[in-house]
This record gives structure tokens, C-alpha cells and sequence, in this order.
């Protein structure tokens, strides 16, 4: 009974999170909404690399390829015909002469992004520690320059625009608590746990015929997915891409915010990625002037990423585990005496 | 005849060993604040900037006087870093200190931009060394003055190094201290001094790179080699990052490997060197995971 | 006049909650030998572990030369004149011989002698032989000598050995004890914490057995001939 109690609690305080954002989202001005979405989406993001990262342990830099693949890929096909046709002449036929819809274009990323996880994943997950960092940045760097230059999938080195911003309050919300949904089912299944093991103790897990390997590459897959699914969110989000947003710079912060909430739990990636986002927020609303506890601050342009570096360089300083410790959302225990 | 065959010039493989020697250097850099620290620094490349800024800005002033004001610069920055950063670290599980060297990178670089920016255009330019740009004809092919400078400060810092830990004290004690912390502190060694040894050496590695650097890249950025550092950090893992030597020749393989390939893709196909280069780096990380020059099984030493 | 160069007070070491080491009180004088034994896990590492300043104790007192050391870091403690030859030798295998005694001079604060290494040559000539030979090419007891060899060459006040008889041949240990009474006759204040609880009673000037932490009893070289009274000591807790 207390097991079903804590595995609601620790998912409905990730939704709740997550639905109070959205719900605000909704009463703010236009120009101020974009920092809520931002934090929504980061939360998808997030929380996909959560899935790999935090439960096999093994740190991962590759997971943005995966958002990189499904922001263009859904980007690509939603497109409007005639712009797509005029603008980007270079497509392959498949790809120019036609559009899909926008739950189709995210399901589309979605398994794009697992496929291509999928097939990295299968010699890569024999790797652990540095080697492996090493190795899945080896991953972001080919998708970063793969999609830099060969112009028949995608716009290469220019701005891929015109894509239909259908991530609002409602899709960005949705999509969240979908990702958080799916990685809550995850860690909870025997797959999850099975990873969990290994996380803590590989030779032990390997020991009980539990196939490291394997539990990786389920993981690795799914993540992908997740994040392909998130960089759909993304790109209908911005209504544009670049390769250069789906690169080194979106690779630190969303590790950051992981690293910062928490590693090892799906709370900790929620908290980390909206409390990030909101002090970026924060700041870029700073460097315009801003009013705190009726003192005026007023940021130099610029400096915005300098305070985020430093607070965040701080706060790891302070508090390696992060701010949640790395643990669950728990109900305070009540204690019986013994 | 081979050199031709792989439509290889002459000039092609002495730049390529030209940018392994500046990469083995930063990976001596590197791979020193890991052997005491058991920290991977990805700010390293900020150092080398702060360098090429320096010069930039002093490049009115007398040649020397530059180049030692940025030396000196590099330092302090690199012994400041230490203190604020390495220090309250120590001990930490590799993510943290990971996302935070990250972070001070990023912090850097954005402080650089507040400065650089000031004067309303981005990026500074440092006095031009064009001389050594000009080539010089040796062994029947054409080869850059500041290739064969690269190749001789390599080669001769890697050498007084080498003497360094070899003979003198603090290189003993650097080397126990590299291997088993705890044992070499109980010895008597002094922990804060070994790490200010390697921090300051580190420091003035990355100085002297800066001078190269800026010599085929005058035009500093505040992501002034930052592509480089990262290409380095990915070379001393690949050879294999436990021990100085096969940090060291990590950074120079990649390098290296960087030039030819970039001379062996046709022309219309060079655009995807990174792709290239990487792919290999997943190859041999798949085939030897604990480094392409390490044999047997290398374990890490124990940190306190 | 002897003088009390190592002094523990009601020290208390705790891993977490769990107390490991609870009221321990000893003292060494210079040309002691005491022996600290017990069975395994009964805290003599600890112990040792706290005097070097490896672990922070939770309460009590470490007394080198009457001032205390409590706090310090290993290299000032080890700089000040205390020792350790740690558990399972720790030498650096692929340094040489010399080198690695050299490693111990940074313990060394005072510059008394004009070859500091001679100390360690003229103990275990076996060194002096193998000097520029890597240090992993030494056998089992030779490495022991050399870890030995290598406290030594700082000329400290007190000398702490965690089990240096551990892997050794019964031949190789009776040199190892027979060179601590050579040390000890130089003025050394020696603390020995070892498993093989005979030996240790035999050549220490005193032995006191540690059980859960706990000192349960002293004993004497007299008592080396009574091994009924060692068992007991160990069973009781």
C-alpha cells in the first residue's frame, strides 16, 4: 500500500510541477510566455537524458544528437509544401515534396530518435566511464557536422524556418508529462530496476545474469526516443533551428540542469530544469532591469550567462549531489516506535 | 612514392605533425592537472585564450613584453582556477567536476565577450609574427617557419619536462603523488605544493600554445581553442589518460590524424574532416577502451 | 630518562555512527616496542589510521612529543616526526629502489646526516644491491624491508607498522621483527599493530589486545609462553 502511495507521489510532484508551469504560462504576456515554454521543453529534454544518464550511471554527452535528429526531422516534414519546395531545393524528393501533420511530426522524431539511438547504441553501450563520454561526443560531433553540411536532409549550415509553432501551453504541458509519464513507467518496470542494479554495482548485477549491455541499450533506445520526441517539441516551439542550438552549448545546460536537480532521480531532472530555466530567465530579464525586493538590478548585456556559469559552478561546489540530493519525491515518514 | 599515392604533400604532413606537437602540448597541460587532481579541465582552452587576449592587447608593446605579460597572466589565471575551483572539488564523482570545469569554461568565455566587446567589434587581433608564417624550403618540400617552431618547443618542453620529473625533487614527488596520493602524502609529501607545481607547469603550457597559436590564427575570439581543447581532451582519452606519456602521444596521434585526413579527403569532401576524424575515435575506443597506448590493465591510483 | 614520544587519550575513531575505535589510551617512550593486536576488524588500522591523520578521530587525544597532532594533515604529522609503514607495503613498483627511498626523505626536517639513504643500506643491504633495480622486481620480505627502509630514511620519532608480517615467509618475518628491536635500540618509539599475536608478544616490550574496538587486556613477553591467555583475550568482548 505505501509502495502504490510513494510511486504516486513521486510521479505527481514531477505533473504538478510541470501543469502549474503550463497553467501560468497561460495568464502572462506573450513576450514573457516564451520563458515558460522554454522551461517546458527543457523539462522533455531533460528528463530524456535523465532516463539513460541517471539510471545506468554512465555519462552520456550524445543524448543531444538524439534531439538534434527529431528537431529536424519534424521540423523538415511540417514545413509548408510551397515554402519547403522554394527554400529548400536540395532535399531529397521524399522529403521536399511532402508534409506531415504535427502529432504525426512528433511521433515521427520520436522514432527516429530511438532508431538512431538504437543502432549507436549497439557497439557503443560496451563502454563505460570516460571512454564512453568520449565516445557518445564522438556522436555529437558526426550528427552536428553530418547535419551541417549535407544539404539533402535538412538546410545544412542555414536556419531551417517556417516550421509551424504548435507548441503552446497545451503541447508543451502535454508533452512533459508525457516524457515524464514514460520515464516514471520505466524505472518502476523490472527493465528500470534491472538497470538500477547495475548502476550500483555492475559486476554484482552481472553476477545475478543481469545483462549490462542489454539493460543499456534498452535504456539508451528509449532515451533516444524521448529525446527525439523533445526536439520536436522544440523546434515547434522556436518555429526555427539551427545546428548550432542543438549543439555544445544546449549539451552543457541540459546537463547542467540534470547535474545541478539531481542525477539519480527523475525529481531531481524536473527541478533542475525548471529552476535553470528560470534563472536564465531571470537573468535575461535582469539584463533588461528588473525589480527585486524593490531593488533595481540591471545587468550588463552579456553577463546573463557569466551569473549562470558562476551560480551553477557554485551550487555544485556547495551541493555535488544537487539540490535534490538525487533522491525521489517523498511523503515525510511517520515513525512507529520500536 | 606512398606520400603520392595517398595524394599526400610534403606540406600536408609537416603541418599535420606541426598541429600534433601544439596538441601534445596541451595535453601535457592536461594530462598533469589530471595526474594529481584526477580532474579533467575543460577550461583548459580558456587559459590559452586569456593568453591570445593578452597578447592581443599588449601587441602595441615590445615583442617580449607581451609575451611574458601574457605568460604570466596564464599563471595567475591558472593558479586562480586551482583555488576557486579545483580545490573545493576535490573527491567529487567525475560528472560533478565535469559540469563544473564546464561551467567555468562558459563563464570565461562570457566574461571574455563582456571585455572584448567594449570597443563595439568582436575579437582582437594580435601583432603579427607574419615572418613565421613565410615557408622555408627544407628536405625537398616547403614547410612553414612556425611548423618547425611548433615542433621544436614540442619537442624541447617535452624534454625538460621529462628531466623535470625525472631528476628533481618535486618531479618525484609530483610522479608518487600522480600514482598514489594517499601513500605519497603520508610520506610527507605536500600535496598543495605537488599541485601547484603541476597547475603552474600546466599554466605555462598553455601560454606557450597561445603564442603559437595566435602566430596561424591572429584573429582572437573568446572561443579562441575551444574546438581545439575539446579535440585534445578527446585524443588523451583516446590514448588513454591514466599516464602522462600516453596523454601526451594521445595529443599528438589526433593531431596528427586531424592533418592527414584532412589532406587525404578529396576537396569537395573536407567538410566532414570531424566526421571523419571521430568516427575513428569510436573505432579505437570500441577496440581499446582503456587507451590505444596502454598495455595491461591500467588502474587508475587512488585519490585523497 | 625516557620520554613518552607517542600518547593516545580516550580516543574514540567513529566510520558514520558505528564506532570503531572507543577509549583507546596508550603510550610509547623512545626505544619501546609495543604491540597492538586483535582479531580482524577490531579497529588496530583505525588506530593507526588516526594517528597519521588519514581519518578524523570523534573524540580523545594523539599526543606526538607531549603537543598534539589531532587534525593535522599526514604530510605535517609525517614532516613532525611520526612514520607509518602502511598496510600491504604500498611502495611504487615501477620507480626504483633508491627512488622510492628518496620519496620518504620529504618526510625529513632535519639534515643531520650526509647520506640519509645509508640509514636504510646499512639495516637491509639487500636495498643497497637492488638500488637502481624497479622496486616491483623485490620479493614479498624485500619490499617489506624497503617500505621499512623508506619510513626510516626521515629519521622519525615514532615508527606506526600496520601488519608487516602479512604474505611474509616465516624466514622473512624473523628478519622483519629482528630488524624493529635494531631500530628500536636507536631510540625509535615503535608502534607495531600485527595479526601474528606470539610473535608481537614476544618482542614487544608490552602488547595490549584491541577486541571491537576496545582495549581488553596488556600483556608482557612473559606472557608469550601462556597462548591460552591470548584466546581468551580475543574471545572476550
Amino acid at each position: 500500500m505505501t509502495r502504490w502511495l510513494d510511486g504516486l507521489v513521486q510521479l505527481a510532484g514531477p505533473v504538478f510541477l510541470v501543469v502549474a508551469v503550463g497553467l501560468v504560462s497561460t495568464t502572462v504576456s506573450a513576450a514573457n510566455q516564451v520563458y515558460f515554454l522554454n522551461a517546458l521543453v527543457a523539462v522533455a529534454i531533460v528528463v530524456a537524458i535523465y532516463v539513460f544518464v541517471g539510471n545506468s550511471g554512465v555519462l552520456s554527452f550524445g543524448q543531444i544528437s538524439f534531439v538534434a535528429v527529431g528537431a529536424f526531422a519534424a521540423g523538415v516534414m511540417t514545413v509548408p509544401l510551397d515554402s519547403k519546395k522554394g527554400v529548400l531545393t536540395t532535399l531529397f524528393p521524399v522529403l521536399r515534396d511532402h508534409t506531415i501533420g504535427n502529432v504525426p511530426s512528433l511521433l515521427l522524431a520520436a522514432a527516429l530518435g530511438g532508431l538512431f539511438a538504437f543502432v549507436v547504441g549497439l557497439p557503443l553501450m560496451r563502454l563505460s566511464g570516460l571512454a564512453a563520454g568520449i565516445a557518445t561526443f564522438a556522436v555529437l560531433e558526426i550528427t552536428h557536422n553530418v547535419l551541417q553540411q549535407w544539404t539533402k536532409i535538412g538546410p545544412g549550415a542555414t536556419t531551417l524556418s517556417l516550421v509551424p509553432e504548435s507548441t503552446g501551453p497545451l503541447q508543451g504541458t502535454l508533452g512533459a508529462i508525457v516524457v515524464i509519464a514514460v520515464a516514471f513507467g520505466y524505472q518502476r518496470s523490472r527493465l528500470g530496476r534491472k538497470l538500477r542494479a547495475t548502476r550500483e554495482d555492475p559486476q554484482a548485477a552481472s553476477g545475478v545474469g543481469i545483462g549490462v549491455h542489454l539493460q543499456r541499450l534498452w535504456a539508451f533506445t528509449l532515451s533516444g526516443a524521448l529525446a527525439g520526441f523533445a526536439g520536436a517539441l522544440l523546434v515547434h516551439q522556436l518555429g526555427s533551428i539551427t545546428t548550432e542550438q542543438v549543439f555544445l552549448e544546449l549539451t552543457f545546460l541540459t546537463l547542467a540542469m540534470l547535474v545541478i536537480g539531481g542525477l539519480t532521480s527523475l525529481w531531481g531532472a524536473v527541478v533542475g530544469a525548471l529552476v535553470v530555466s528560470g534563472l536564465d530567465s531571470f537573468l535575461s530579464q535582469a539584463e533588461q532591469g528588473v525589480h527585486v525586493l524593490g531593488v533595481k538590478l540591471d545587468l550588463p548585456s552579456g553577463s546573463r550567462l557569466v551569473c549562470l556559469g558562476a551560480i551553477m559552478a557554485v551550487v555544485l561546489i556547495l551541493r555535488p549531489s544537487g539540490l535534490t540530493g538525487g533522491r525521489e519525491l517523498r511523503l515525510p515518514r511517520v515513525r512507529r516506535g520500536s | 612514392m606512398i606520400l603520392a599515392a595517398l595524394n599526400l604533400n610534403f606540406q600536408t604532413l609537416s603541418d599535420a605533425i606541426g598541429l600534433g606537437a601544439i596538441y601534445a602540448l596541451m595535453a601535457v597541460g592536461i594530462g598533469l592537472v589530471f595526474g594529481v587532481l584526477r580532474l579533467v579541465n575543460f577550461a583548459y582552452g580558456q587559459l590559452i585564450m586569456a593568453g591570445a587576449y593578452t597578447l592581443a592587447y599588449t601587441s602595441s608593446w615590445p615583442t617580449w613584453v607581451s609575451v611574458v605579460t601574457s605568460f604570466a597572466v596564464v599563471v595567475a589565471l591558472s593558479l586562480a582556477m586551482d583555488l576557486v575551483v579545483f580545490r573545493p572539488l576535490r573527491g567529487q564523482s567525475p560528472a560533478v567536476m565535469l559540469v563544473t570545469t564546464f561551467a567555468i569554461a562558459f563563464l570565461l568565455q562570457s566574461v571574455a565577450l563582456i571585455v572584448d566587446i567594449r570597443d563595439g567589434t568582436l575579437g582582437e587581433v594580435t601583432a603579427a609574427f607574419s615572418v613565421l608564417n613565410e615557408p622555408v624550403h627544407v628536405l625537398g618540400g616547403d614547410v612553414r617557419k612556425i611548423t618547425l617552431v611548433s615542433i621544436a618547443v614540442a619537442a624541447g618542453a617535452l624534454l625538460l619536462l621529462a628531466l623535470l620529473l625525472a631528476k628533481t625533487t618535486i618531479g618525484l614527488h609530483t610522479r608518487a603523488a600522480a600514482q598514489d596520493f594517499r601513500t605519497a602524502r603520508l610520506l610527507g609529501v605536500r600535496a598543495n605544493r605537488v599541485i601547484a607545481f603541476a597547475v603552474v607547469l600546466s599554466g605555462l603550457l598553455a601560454a606557450a600554445v597561445a603564442v603559437m597559436m595566435t602566430v596561424s590564427a591572429p584573429f582572437v575570439t573568446p572561443d579562441f581553442a575551444l574546438q581545439d581543447t575539446i579535440v585534445v581532451l578527446v585524443g588523451v582519452v583516446v590514448g588513454g589518460i591514466d599516464r602522462l606519456w600516453t596523454a601526451t602521444l594521445g595529443g599528438f596521434t589526433i593531431g596528427f590524424a586531424w592533418g592527414v585526413i584532412n589532406g587525404l579527403l578529396p576537396t569537395d569532401k573536407t567538410v566532414y574532416l570531424p566526421s571523419a576524424v571521430f568516427t575513428l575515435v569510436i573505432i579505437v575506443l570500441l577496440l581499446r577502451p582503456a587507451g590505444l597506448f596502454t598495455w595491461g590493465r591500467q588502474a587508475a591510483g587512488e585519490r585523497v | 630518562m625516557a620520554e613518552t614520544l607517542l600518547e593516545l587519550e580516550g580516543l574514540e575513531v567513529r566510520y558514520g555512527s558505528v564506532p570503531a575505535v572507543r577509549g583507546l589510551g596508550l603510550s610509547v617512550d623512545d626505544g619501546e616496542i609495543v604491540g597492538l593486536i586483535g582479531p580482524n576488524g577490531a579497529g588496530k588500522s583505525t588506530t593507526l589510521h588516526a594517528i597519521m591523520g588519514v581519518v578524523s578521530p570523534y573524540a580523545g587525544e594523539i599526543r606526538l612529543r607531549g603537543r598534539s597532532v589531532r587534525g593535522r594533515a599526514p604530510e605535517s604529522i609525517a614532516r613532525d616526526g611520526m612514520a607509518l609503514v602502511p598496510e600491504g607495503r604500498r611502495i611504487f613498483a615501477d620507480f626504483s629502489v633508491e627512488e622510492n627511498l628518496r620519496l620518504g626523505l620529504a618526510g625529513r626536517s632535519r639534515h643531520d646526516r650526509l647520506d640519509p639513504l645509508e640509514r636504510a643500506y646499512d639495516l637491509f643491504p639487500v636495498l643497497h644491491e637492488f638500488r637502481r633495480r624497479p622496486a616491483g622486481v623485490l620479493s614479498g620480505g624485500q619490499q617489506q624491508q624497503l617500505a621499512i627502509g623508506r619510513a626510516l630514511v626521515a629519521t622519525p620519532d615514532v615508527l606506526l607498522l600496520d601488519e608487516p608480517s602479512l604474505g611474509l615467509a616465516p624466514l622473512a618475518v624473523d628478519s622483519v621483527f629482528e630488524a624493529l628491536r635494531r631500530i628500536c635500540d636507536h631510540g625509535v618509539a615503535v608502534l607495531l599493530v600485527e595479526q601474528r599475536a606470539l610473535h608481537t608478544v614476544a618482542l614487544a616490550d608490552r602488547t595490549h589486545v584491541l577486541v571491537g574496538g576496545e582495549l581488553q587486556l596488556t600483556l608482557t613477553p612473559a606472557d608469550a609462553h601462556d597462548p591460552d591467555k591470548i584466546v581468551s583475550a580475543y574471545l572476550a568482548s
